[in-house]
């Protein structure tokens, strides 16, 4: 970096500016920018990715934020929550007989007036929040902290957080037509929504005023603004890495009694509902996608040789088992299904899910099992959701997003969640009660997720499928049918174990395998193929009752064997494999 | 504003910059500006306004007064005006920068289109004059292509001659443009106004001024031009900056209306003091400015002038949200949204969850720093300038529009088919193999059953619905029963076709009542006012409304469906509402058989225990049996391998896309309506004689479904749908040949003992044996003779065993099994010749 005449980290809009300077000085017209780079990406690429000087750049989170310096290079990992639209802007001007750009920057300085000399350009607003469910683990500043003992909290917690969020961000809208507009009744409500499932949180965290809850948690959202991307290329829930210049409280006052024609009409004003000073804007130079892998800190790569991927399942399985009581069958679904992910949509169908229920709980082995399964899942992926599954939750609960069109803003379900999270619902609370409308259309949403991998978003006059990859484990005490899982497992344990981790390693060598080894491509030989068709035919011709699901989910497991022995193609001893666990479990159904 | 209009401002048209509203872009207004002006300013009635060129479409919308006028100012001026008509004032009077010369008070004189030298649109080379030009021989002279068969008759008036005069007539305010008229006339014309609309509407608007005089000199107010039906249409998605000021035509769904914002164009300050009264100070870049002295020479008081509300003129203005719609939005999308402005009589035009498509202007405005700072930010919002409104229907497949009510709108006429794609479609229909090809395409994923898809491929296509003069009307739509085991995915086709139907409807019989399928009352708790709302068969007006789980729905609800099947309309008569709204809808509905699974020793009627007059109102009932196959089971492990596997063969097929099928049969849907052949008509006939016979099988007629003369109905629409499907005016024999079949398949007729009722599950299996027929009649009739010998009536009566063994006796090479006989004496029983009890016989 030595000789540059600017610094990436602390002054990236130098390097903005040169490099423009250069592409006009080299003759370009600024006309021919529109929508295009002119060439500014290409130092910060090389910066990032071949200098490594990806690491040195400050992580946006609630923490850092309070330090981060106003146009310096951050970065933000986090789900596209909301898109906000595009916005257009003047980038390029002219400044007496110089041109100079307004990329990547908020500027406020530009000329009054309208000349041809002006080119307005168009960049995309979205609206980011941290990924929901991110343990705590995955926050490299956090390493140490691996048992959290308060789960619950922190897991209510940042609920609550999201939730608050949206109060603070709604407090100067009038109409209180929806429950979270108005922030005073809203508050009321939301905390007897929460209320089913906050009730052993500390009342501390409850009474906790939100933007404590906002700090202390580490909930803050970004607003981040893409320049020159495909639409194609962002998706709402994907979760992104971005990396740009963060501008923070740093725009210009706006006066509220601003003369806007707009204003007495539809208030939609970015900055009425985001305050520069509670989300902080990040203008986005370079954004890469994100896997869950990506959140892993494993510096050591580990080399996916198929010994020791054997070795770190054998381990893993073993971890399991003690997790689940010595149920070793139990086990080997519970990794299956913590390896499984939507690979394929055939029409409406979602090819590779395998959601889990576990059977045979009851208040007591629950209060065991229940929470160390919890801790162990936790432990093992990075996104992890738990939703106590009650009458009054399906009753009060928004799990599907939902549009608020007086604020113009997409307002956050529980189901609003990124690929490859893991949802854990815990059925057995569920007591005889009476739904109500909202509590059906919440039965039917999460119905419909187990199904089809899809959560309806609500947008008032119409409603839109988004499709989801979420590992869904329910626990219940006999088969659930509001929730049909894939496989239901009837859970026998014989003895309780510590679930402790001990081995630090061990356990980011387990956190590898689960979030790569799923990735494994997948094949068939044409002759194991033939003998997958005939054991599905004779499967069918013996129990008429299969059906398509059924074959399906037997390939399905059948995949997912193999992946987690690091092997690619399926092969006959995992087919009997898998034909020995369904029986198993067959058994088990009895 | 009239100060506004300094010459500099004009000649810079675009950068004034002083309203919020100006647009970044520059564009406009003429170069020489004095040409203009002066031109304008002679025309021009109210002298306010003239001072500006054209350069400001101002409001088509809104502002009706002079059309001259500009600036977006005058634009929200002249909204005011409009409402006030052309009372205007004597504004002019004021401070208005009329400069020196007068205005001349009539209105469009001019004629002075060939004025001095040629001005031209800022910018451009675009002369105003030459659009002027144009613009008249378009509205005099554009003749519809129907309308006028012989073009340069000069004795039938232009299409938009005539409209101006009835526009005239109506006293009305505003002309409609089809902007595709335009384009027919004047393809240059229409470019120009696309990429200049400011201008050239505002040319649009001179001229009308200028016609209207001459029409009826005593027609007041002004008419402002609303163009609509643009050739493209963009989506919102894809405006960008380049799309600015320039005339944009979008599709999409209202979301949100503001209140209606009263928006001062004139205000009149009182002084506190001495209580004099200033003239009407008008708006000026966004602002009134408030008089810091009296202007009373005696009085001159500082800062005493207040606002006199109830003097000030206000215009009606909204600002409204606009949403793409749902089939627009990409994958991993959120759907965008764009800010309308609408003025004056456009406010209130839709309301949120209206479907709409917009005309109108894109603009952007800066946003001010702070309301007294001059500082912009170098953000813009972005807009569109409202000029005209559209509201379609337009969801899924295009629910056909047949009734002439409809037809008389034709704007409405939202399914218009390029020609590419109409080619396309009947090339494709005429490929040889486009029925199943179709059949295919239909839920691809959803397993064998293909001639169910067939049927349910009949059901979106319809027939021809028939009104006869006597009021006698026919329904074309089919109906359907699917009737089947658990699991056979009827539930996914249903849900298939529920996606793909114009206005589909989706219930569960379960969760149905009688009201919410027809129609219920319900009182408004607050205004005790009785309102009618509809129900799923209402709701799926022209659609198809799919009830699952029919069986479990309740008898009363069920019973509603009489009317809406055949007659197609529900009628209410409760809380002092009677009303018969239409339910032109067909029903696809699925069942289980009664015992949940098919039971083989019933008969087909008893297993789908449905009371027939309902069954006889669909006509098509399929049974769905589960049959261990294993050839279909290896296929279906087959396709599920391939599926797990990516396997490319196997899962990729020639299918049409859901898109395709869609607009195919909406397009035939539309399009084809084919009559009955001589030949088809005869072959319908010998079918339905033959059925009928059949039905009528000795002792069979509460066992089997017995045909009907709703029946020869159900084939003839079915025959249509089959010919409808070809894209064939005319139904021909192997149309009618497939429907029979249709209707046979359905019912598993082939394998139906027509005697018992029953089907025979080894029949379904293995294939027909007519033998096996044979053979039974024969037993049948041997036994007859039996017990015509043995025994008496009202005889003892025998035992089945010695009954069986009297057979044997007499037929020693036929092997008969006491289930044979058992089958063959209860046939007799129901002909009400013998008498079981147990296993003993006794005749009657």
């Amino acid at each position: 970096m030595v000789g540059l005449p600017y610094d990436f980290l602390v002054n990236p809009l130098g390097a903005v500016r040169s490099t423009f300077e250069k592409a006009i000085s080299s003759g370009s017209n600024p006309a021919s920018f529109d929508g295009k780079d002119w060439g500014a990406l290409q130092p910060f690429q090389h910066f990032l990715f071949d200098q490594n000087g990806l690491s040195k750049v400050p992580i946006l989170n609630a923490s850092s934020v309070k330090w981060l310096q106003p146009n310096t290079l951050v970065r933000f990992r986090g789900m596209i929550q909301d898109m906000l639209g595009n916005e257009f802007y003047v980038g390029a001007y002219k400044d007496g007989s110089t041109w100079k750009t307004t990329k990547f920057m908020n500027s406020s300085q530009c000329p009054t007036g309208f000349s041809p000399d002006m080119r307005i350009w168009e960049r995309r607003v979205l609206y980011c929040v941290p990924v929901p469910g991110q343990n705590s683990w995955t926050d490299s500043s956090r390493l140490g902290e691996i048992n959290n003992s308060a789960e619950g909290t922190s897991e209510n917690r940042q609920k609550r957080c999201r939730m608050d969020e949206n109060a603070v961000d709604h407090m100067d809208i009038l109409a209180p037509s929806d429950e979270f507009l108005n922030s005073s009744s809203g508050k009321k409500q939301k905390d007897e929504q929460l209320s089913p499932y906050s009730q052993n949180i500390s009342t501390m965290a409850t009474s906790s005023p939100s933007t404590a809850c906002n700090t202390a948690r580490g909930f803050l959202p970004c607003i981040v603004k893409i320049y020159d991307a495909a639409e194609s290329e962002l998706k709402l829930n994907d979760v992104f890495e971005f990396i740009g210049v963060i501008t923070l409280g740093t725009e210009q006052e706006v006066d509220k009694d601003d003369y806007d024609e707009f204003s007495n009409g539809l208030s939609e004003d970015l900055s009425d509902q985001f305050p520069p000073d509670m989300v902080p804007r990040l203008h986005c130079v370079i954004h890469r996608k994100l896997g869950v892998h990506d959140f892993l800190h494993t510096c050591h790569v580990l080399e996916p040789i198929p010994h020791r991927i054997k070795e770190i399942r054998t381990a893993l399985l073993n971890h399991l088992t003690i997790a689940l009581g010595n149920d070793g069958v139990a086990a080997q679904f519970l990794l299956l299904h913590l390896l499984s992910k939507v690979h394929a949509r055939v029409d409406s169908m979602a090819v590779g899910k395998l959601s889990l229920n576990l059977t045979g709980f009851n208040r007591e082995s629950l209060s065991i099992f229940g929470n160390q399964l919890r801790l162990t899942v936790k432990n093992l992926l990075p996104f992890t959701e738990y939703i106590p599954l009650t009458v009054e939750y399906l009753n009060t609960a928004s799990l599907a997003p939902k549009k608020d069109y007086e604020i113009n803003r997409l307002v956050p379900g529980v189901l609003q969640l990124a690929e490859g999270s893991h949802l854990m619902i815990d059925e057995t609370q569920l007591e005889v009660g009476t739904l109500s409308s909202l509590g059906v259309e919440n039965a039917r949403l999460l119905k419909n997720l187990m199904e089809l991998q899809k959560v309806e978003y609500d947008f008032k006059y119409y409603k839109m499928d988004m499709t989801t990859d979420v590992q869904l484990l329910i626990l219940s005490e006999g088969k659930s049918n509001i929730l049909p899982a894939d496989l239901v497992v009837p859970f026998q344990p014989s003895a309780v174990g510590s679930t402790a981790i001990t081995d630090m390693d061990a356990l980011e060598a387990w956190r590898w395998y689960l979030s790569n080894v799923r990735l494994l491509p997948h094949s068939i030989e044409s002759e194991m193929q033939q003998v997958v068709e005939n054991d599905l035919v004779a499967a069918k011709q013996a129990d008429r009752n299969l059906g398509s699901q059924d074959l399906s989910r037997l390939l399905t497991i059948g995949r997912l064997i193999c992946a987690s022995y690091g092997e690619t193609s399926l092969s006959l001893e995992h087919w009997q494999m898998v034909k020995e666990l369904e029986r198993l479990r067959r058994e088990r159904l009895r | 504003m009239a100060s506004d209009s300094s010459p500099v401002n004009f000649n810079t048209g675009p950068s004034s910059p002083d309203d919020s509203f100006s647009s970044p872009i520059g564009n406009t207004v003429s170069s020489s500006g004095d040409g203009y002006r002066r031109r304008s300013r002679r025309r021009s009635s109210t002298p306010s306004e003239m001072a500006t060129p054209p350069r400001q479409r101002p409001r088509l919308v809104s502002s009706e007064t002079t059309p001259t006028a500009k600036e977006p100012r005058s634009r929200r001026r002249g909204g005011g005006r409009g409402a006030s008509g052309s009372d205007v004032p004597p504004v002019a009077a004021t401070p208005s920068s009329t400069d020196d010369i007068p205005p001349s008070t009539e209105p469009g004189d001019g004629d002075d289109m060939d004025e001095d030298h040629p001005t031209f649109v800022w910018g451009t080379n675009i002369s105003v004059d030459d659009v002027k030009g144009a613009i008249i021989r378009f509205l005099r002279h554009f003749r519809d292509r129907q309308a006028s068969q012989s073009e340069g008759d000069f004795h039938t008036e232009g299409k938009y001659a005539e409209v101006i005069k009835r526009v005239l007539e109506n006293e009305g305010d505003s002309l409609d443009v089809d902007a595709q008229d335009l384009f027919n006339y004047d393809a240059d014309l229409y470019t120009k106004m696309v990429r200049y609309p400011l201008e050239v509407l505002a040319i649009f608007d001179i001229v009308l001024m200028e016609m209207v005089p001459q029409i009826n000199p005593l027609f007041e107010k002004h008419i402002q031009t609303r163009i609509f039906n643009l050739r493209t249409s963009t989506s919102m998605r894809n405006l960008n900056p380049s799309d600015i000021e320039r005339m944009v035509s979008l599709k999409g769904m209202i979301i949100r209306c503001s209140s209606i914002i009263p928006e001062i164009r004139e205000a009149i300050f009182r002084c506190l003091v001495c209580g004099y009264y200033t003239d009407p100070v008008s708006i000026e870049r966004g602002q009134i400015t408030e008089p810091t002295i009296c202007l009373k020479e005696e009085c001159q008081a500082r800062n005493s002038m207040t606002l006199v509300h109830n003097r000030c003129r206000f215009a009606d203005k909204q600002i409204v949200r606009l949403q793409e719609t749902p089939d627009e939005i990409p994958e991993g999308g959120t759907p965008h949204t764009v800010s309308l402005l609408m003025h004056d009589k456009l406010v209130d035009t839709g309301k949120p969850g209206d479907r709409v498509e917009v005309t109108g202007i894109y603009r952007a405005m800066s946003v001010r720093v702070g309301p007294t700072q001059r500082t912009v930010k170098s953000l813009f919002k972005t807009y569109i300038d409202c000029l005209h409104i559209k509201k379609t229907d337009k969801s899924r497949m295009v629910a056909d529009l047949t009734e002439a009510e409809n037809r008389l709108s034709s704007n409405v006429d939202d399914l218009s088919f390029d020609e590419e794609k109409v080619e396309e479609l009947k090339e494709l229909s005429k490929k040889p193999d486009i029925y199943d090809r179709l059949t295919r395409s239909l839920a691809p994923n959803i397993w064998e059953l293909d001639d169910v898809k067939k049927g349910l491929l009949c059901q979106l296509f319809g027939g021809n619905a028939l009104k006869l003069a006597s009021g006698a009307s026919f329904r074309g739509d089919i109906n359907i029963l699917l009737v089947g085991d658990p699991g056979t995915s009827k539930s996914q086709l249903l849900q298939y076709i529920h996606k793909l139907s114009p206005r589909g409807i989706y219930t569960s019989g379960r969760g149905s009542s009688a009201v919410g399928l027809t129609a219920y009352v319900s009182k408004d708790p607050e205004t005790g006012e009785t309102v009618l709302e509809s129900g799923a068969l209402v709701l799926s007006d022209r659609g198809i409304c799919c009830i699952d789980e029919f069986d479990k729905m309740s008898e009363n609800a069920r019973s509603m469906l009489h009317e809406v099947m055949e007659q197609q309309t529900v009628s209410i008569a409760k809380a002092g509402i009677i009303a018969s709204l239409n339910a032109r809808t067909s029903v696809l509905a699925c069942a289980n058989p009664s015992g949940s699974r098919y039971n083989p020793r019933l008969s087909v009627i008893d297993n789908i225990h449905l009371p027939p007059t309902l069954l006889s109102r669909f006509d098509l009932i399929y049974l769905i049996l589960d049959k261990a196959d294993e050839q279909t089971d290896r296929r279906l492990a087959k396709h599920i391998v391939a599926l797990h596997f990516d396997n490319p063969e196997g899962i990729e097929q020639d299918f049409l896309d859901l898109h395709t099928l869609t607009s195919y049969v909406s397009y035939a849907r539309k399009n084809i309506h084919p009559k009955l052949s001589d030949e088809a008509a005869e072959e319908l006939t010998r079918g339905y004689v033959e059925l009928r016979r059949r039905g009528n099988f000795p002792g069979s007629s509460k066992k089997v479904i017995t045909a009907t003369p709703r029946q020869i109905e159900s084939l003839i629409r079915l025959s249509e749908a089959l010919a409808r499907i070809r894209f064939s005016e005319w139904v021909e024999k192997g149309d009618v040949l497939e429907s029979f079949r249709l209707l046979e398949v359905a019912m598993q007729q082939s394998a139906t003992d027509h005697s018992t009722g029953t089907i025979d599950m080894d029949l379904i299996t293995t294939g027909v044996s007519s033998s096996e027929r044979l053979r039974r009649e024969s037993l049948l009739s041997a036994t007859r003779n039996i017990i015509m010998e043995k025994m008496q009536l009202g005889g003892p009566s025998m035992r089945l065993s010695e009954l069986l063994d009297e057979l044997k006796k007499k037929n020693p090479e036929n092997e008969v099994h006491l289930n044979n006989l058992r089958n063959t004496v209860s046939t007799l029983a129901s002909e009400g010749f013998v008498e079981i009890r147990g296993d003993n016989i006794k005749r009657i």
